[in-house]
């Protein structure tokens, strides 16, 4: 951990991205989008397809997660990250199309990780598991996209102060490797 | 013989699913402090404080702790001596869930068929495993459990009289790659004997234990310490940031084998604990 705390609104420029290290925490403002496996294919497909997409992505985040349906009178139901790992595949398309940022939990690919070094985008991790926590920095909600996806619509979110913490930055850094290294005590042998 | 009424079991697992997703089971709260207490990295520790506040919020605002609201596994014990009366088990099992998942607007995860399917809307079916006993009890044990940790379960048969190290290798190995998959602080099970397919059923059945239960066997108790221990030095720490805490409890359940076979299961649930036995 670095100790660094920031506070940022999003959408992003390459200079905001480029100055997070791994371990810096952040707390976000602004608009991000929530999508995640059936959204990521509808994109790609209708950009496949020479259709425009529903929002410009020039300097987004876009955050993984399938919210749990919204109770009467609130914002927004539980709202956590979700693996990241299985969106690997989309990550080269949403940073051809201007992505800076992508919300997730847990490690990625390798590929993932070179990309964010190259294209000069960040991956943070949310608290996987704390979907209601997480649903409390959320203002408000609205269908951006593809509202026949049901809860794998595109959705738009205005949040405060959302808690995250870099894991690869714009040098090829990796916070779970740094991690893990830090605190490990036990060797066995490796297959 | 004893009667059961179908609704006073469809009533009692509703309300146990309600309370599952949004409080998790019986003493996580108190595991998860003692977790803060242990944990050495800044990173890991904001981790579990967020997971702890989460408990506060999803109590107030009457929503579960997290989006996925998982699949329900149910291992049910039927006494000989009791007759369920104005329906079937499964179907008043089904029907709890339908309530619970609409009432509490869950997530509904569940898709009728891998290939073909569309999601049922209703979160059903749910996993059921049915065991005959003596007497005129009803016994159910429920498991909630997210997709991104069942994701991270595996199977592996070893030589027979395969060691305490070979195992414990396997675990570690297993873990070292997928635990950062799985939400840490995790709680795994570890099924051992059987065959290939009882390991699976065994360290499931291992993860049903309630939280802070010991193992009857000494030996199998000494086990599950050591594996904590050597599970938590691995380094991974709460959602893989690095740290001391990776691992809450280790459970192990074990069955007679073939003596040419060692099948050895490991199954987790992610740090979000939904597990609670209903008797009747």
């Amino acid at each position: 951990m670095t100790g660094r705390e920031f506070i940022l609104k999003a959408p992003f420029t390459v200079e905001e991205v480029t100055m997070l290290e791994i371990g810096d925490t952040v707390a976000l403002s602004g608009e991000i989008y929530v999508a995640r496996d059936a959204t990521h294919r509808r994109m790609l497909e209708d950009w496949r397809k020479g259709k425009e997409l529903p929002t410009p992505l020039l300097g987004s985040v876009i955050y993984y997660a399938g919210p749990t349906p919204t109770p009467p009178q609130q914002i927004v139901g539980s709202v956590g990250p979700t693996t990241s790992r299985r969106m690997d595949r989309y990550m080269a398309f949403l940073l051809e199309q201007g992505v800076r940022a992508t919300i997730g939990k847990g490690e990625r690919s390798a590929e993932v990780k070179e990309l964010c070094a190259k294209k000069k985008a960040v991956y943070f991790i949310a608290c996987g598991g704390a979907g209601a926590y997480l649903a409390s920095f959320v203002m408000k909600k609205e269908i951006c996209a593809y509202e026949d996806l049901g809860a794998q619509a595109l959705l738009r979110l205005w949040v405060r102060d959302f808690p995250l913490v870099v894991a690869y930055d714009t040098r090829g850094g990796d916070l779970f490797e740094q991690g893990r290294s830090a605190f490990r005590q036990v060797t066995f042998d490796e297959p | 013989m004893r009667i059961i009424r179908v609704e006073e079991i469809i009533q009692g697992v509703d309300r146990a699913l309600l309370e599952l997703n949004v409080r998790g089971s019986q003493g996580l709260p108190e595991k998860m402090f003692s977790a803060l207490e242990r944990e050495e990295s800044a990173l890991g520790r904001e981790m579990l404080t967020e997971m702890i506040e989460n408990y506060a919020v999803a109590e107030e605002r009457k929503i579960p702790l997290c989006q996925d609201t998982g699949m329900v596994m149910a291992e049910i014990e039927l006494g000989c001596d009791v007759y369920i009366e104005g329906g079937n088990i499964k179907e008043a099992l089904d029907e709890a869930i339908r309530r619970a998942y609409g009432r509490g607007y869950f997530r509904k995860s569940m898709i009728s068929d891998p290939f073909f399917g569309r999601n049922t809307q209703d979160n059903t079916p749910g996993l059921y495993f049915f065991d005959v006993v003596e007497g005129e009890r009803l016994r159910i044990d429920l498991l909630v459990k997210g997709g991104g940790c069942d994701n991270v379960s595996t199977l592996e048969i070893l030589e027979p009289g395969s060691t305490v190290e070979e195992v414990e290798r396997f675990i570690l190995r297993t873990l070292d790659r997928k635990a950062p998959l799985a939400c840490p602080p995790i709680i795994v099970g570890i099924g051992i004997g059987g065959s290939a397919l009882y390991a699976l059923f065994l360290a499931h059945k291992a993860l049903s234990r309630p939280l802070g239960s010991e193992h009857p066997d000494p030996r199998y108790r000494e086990l599950e310490k050591r594996w904590l221990e050597k599970i938590n030095n691995l380094g991974i720490g709460p959602q893989g940031v690095g740290g001391r805490v990776t691992c809450l409890e280790v459970r192990v359940a074990t069955y007679p084998c073939h003596i040419a076979s060692f099948p050895v299961a490991l199954a987790c649930s992610c740090h979000v604990f939904r597990q609670k036995t209903l008797w009747w």
